[in-house]
């Protein structure tokens, strides 16, 4: 843009050989072109004196201005001060005048555009777009950088992630989810500027802060929840902070992330505090863990694992009778004796390996079964626990059929006990499973009943045999009334659906004698008997 | 007005030309937009009006124009008065305006 039209004529003489001219005669017009021709443009070439708006006012203007700003501009001026107080406005160049012979003019112009495109291909990939923070890639390489800046420092790593993000995107749209990620984003530069730290978005809802260890994380919250308190009401429900800090955070940058990230996906809702720092007792938890993962498919080749069998008793004759035993898998682990279940299953549930030990549990099951059988003449039923990865597999059916197959037990014999929440997950997914392993001929027991959220209505539509009453419904049915009702509830649903009723974690008489009394079909507990080995299991079968 | 006619008034025709990329027709056809007499009237007005701050701009202007085609005898004086007129310089200006319009009106006279 030149007021003179004479210098604009021969700008334009010059510069039409390479590229598209555009000319304004003053700095508003050109304004107005820019607006409307951002997409276009690769340079702006720029008078300072000019009416209507000058120069000045043109680089100031253009900063407020998100599509325009990062076009680089090229001040064109006769005066040396004026240089310098351009450049320092964020001009990228400027020509002198008189003009300099063409091919000057034509490389400073090719050699600034160069250098802008570079820089806006380095931005573009080093910085997340929707939150300006660094990508994760750029982050490790800049947290890195930070050590060297900060050797002696003892340095603290934050994962802070949105509980439910994804209820957010769902509900009010996906523009609305990254006008939140931005309000994060933003609360979290501004932090690390101030803080001298690092920060990225590292997917989706999830940034890393990475600084010093100076107890910032409380300080953050706020920031981010009054942030957000525009966009969310419950924004302090729902931000979690997970920080891990110590000398060692550099020596292994991305394993200190999975420790943050872990601290920051254990703090569910029900917890009042949402920041949570990795410590000596998670530490120890989680070396366990990597240990038994580590571990699994040794102790499955040493045959380190046990079935255990815990009876159920059918209660309703005149004396309870044998009528099954639940398969429950116990750890013999060399060093670390017998782990209980619940310290290996919710881990290997978690990451899929369960299924290795489920079919571990499945084949030992269905060979107890054919050995009792010829051994005393008789069969004893038992169940296995399916998991919720087993019933993702299409060929479940086919592979407990091949297992009871090859022991020769007939499936009728077998009971496959589906956790109720399983059904919650993918409601059309495990009926229809659930109807393929009835088809194939086995039982399905529904596990943990009263646990997970079906609906009534639910219950109607699922395949099932036997209903499963969780031990917390049996647990006070002698001493609280609402627990009382609430059973006599479930007893009359099953009954209006035509199914038994399993009561588990039976271990007084009273509670055996109000759930006879409501008519549960049988009884599994402690009551009769906790989870045994089979020879000592064989003792009931001799009763 | 010849590229020789310039060239014998004194204006730098190789520079000028090599600014307009080579193109002496367009050169030559771009100095008379820049002797237009209302550019040098309003300078003129402004310097007798000790308006000095709209005489810079007017000043600078032509400094920018002539500058650019190498008028050289009438840029030199320009660039003079435009340095005085810069720091409003309350100075006897009548000489330095008189050389302007000689120059100007020699270049002026080949159109």
């Amino acid at each position: 843009m030149e007021d003179e039209e004479i210098n604009r004529l021969i700008l334009s003489n010059i510069l039409e050989k390479e590229f598209d001219v555009l000319t304004a005669a003053n700095g508003q017009e050109a304004l107005e072109i820019a607006r409307r021709e951002y997409n276009r443009l690769s340079l702006i070439l720029l008078d300072l004196l000019m009416p209507v708006m000058d120069g000045y006012t043109f680089l100031e203007e253009v900063k407020k201005e998100p599509g325009i700003k990062g076009i680089p501009v090229i001040v064109l001026t006769s005066e040396r001060e004026a240089e310098v107080q351009s450049l320092n406005m964020g001009a990228a160049d400027f020509i002198a005048k008189p003009y300099d012979a063409p091919e000057i003019i034509l490389a400073r112009i090719a050699r600034v555009i160069q250098l802008y495109e570079d820089k806006n291909i380095i931005t573009a990939t080093q910085y997340d777009a929707l939150t300006g923070l660094y990508n994760k890639e750029f982050f490790l390489k800049y947290a890195t950088l930070f050590d060297q800046y900060y050797p002696d420092d003892e340095k603290e790593i934050m994962v802070i992630n949105v509980n439910r993000f994804h209820v957010i995107n769902a509900m009010e749209g996906r523009e609305y989810g990254d006008k939140v990620l931005a309000a994060i984003g933003k609360s979290i530069k501004e932090h690390v500027t101030e803080s001298m730290g690092v920060a990225c978005r590292y997917n989706a809802d999830i940034f890393y802060v990475y600084g010093k260890n100076e107890g910032h994380e409380e300080k953050l919250m706020q920031t981010i929840c009054d942030a957000l308190k525009p966009l969310l009401e419950d924004a302090d429900e729902r931000i979690r902070i997970g920080v891990y800090s110590g000398m060692d955070i550099g020596v292994d940058l991305s394993r200190s992330l999975d420790h943050a990230m872990l601290v920051c996906n254990g703090i569910s809702d029900k917890y009042h505090r949402k920041i949570v720092y990795y410590n000596a007792q998670i530490q120890e938890k989680e070396h366990l863990e990597e240990k038994l993962m580590h571990d699994l498919d040794r102790a499955l080749s040493e045959k380190q694992f046990k079935v255990f069998y815990q009876p159920k008793y059918a209660v309703q004759g005149d004396k309870p009778t044998l009528s099954s035993a639940e398969a429950l898998v116990r750890w013999m682990h060399p060093e670390l004796g017998m782990i209980s279940p619940g310290k290996f299953i919710p881990l290997f549930e978690q990451n899929g390996m369960i299924g290795k030990v489920d079919r571990f549990v499945w084949k030992e099951a269905a060979r107890q079964i054919a050995d009792w059988r010829k051994r005393f003449g008789v069969t004893i039923p038992l169940s296995v626990n399916v998991s919720r990865v087993d019933v993702l597999n299409e060929e479940l059916a086919g592979e407990l059929r091949t297992i009871v197959d090859e022991a020769g037990v007939d499936a009728k014999n077998y009971y496959l006990e589906l956790t109720e929440s399983a059904y919650v997950d993918d409601q059309s997914h495990i009926v229809t499973m659930a109807q393929k392993l009835r088809e194939a001929g086995f039982s399905i027991e529904m596990d943990d009943f009263g646990t997970g959220y079906s609906s009534l209505n639910m219950l109607t539509s699922l395949p099932f045999d036997v209903l499963k009453l969780d031990m917390v419904f049996v647990r006070n049915i002698h001493n609280d009334s609402k627990a009382y009702r609430l059973v006599e509830f479930v007893m009359d649903v099953a009954r209006f659906l035509g199914v038994k009723v399993i009561a588990e974690g039976v271990e007084y008489l009273e509670q055996y004698e109000i759930l006879k009394k409501l008519g549960c079909d049988v009884i599994q507990g402690y009551y009769f008997s906790k989870p045994v080995c089979a020879e000592e299991f064989e003792r009931f079968i001799k009763e | 007005m010849t590229i020789d006619d310039l060239r014998n008034l004194g204006a730098n025709v190789d520079e000028g030309v090599a600014r307009c990329a080579g193109n002496a027709t367009f050169y030559v056809m771009l100095v008379p937009k820049a002797l237009e007499i209302s550019r040098f009237e309003t300078l003129d007005q402004c310097v007798k009006a000790k308006q000095f701050k709209e005489a810079f701009e007017a000043a600078h202007a032509l400094k920018g124009v002539l500058g650019n085609l190498s008028l050289t005898p009438i840029y030199e004086p320009i660039c003079e008065i435009t340095e005085l007129l810069r720091t409003e310089q309350d100075v006897p200006y009548e000489a330095l305006l008189e050389t302007i319009w000689a120059a100007r009106n020699r270049f002026a006279e080949k159109i």
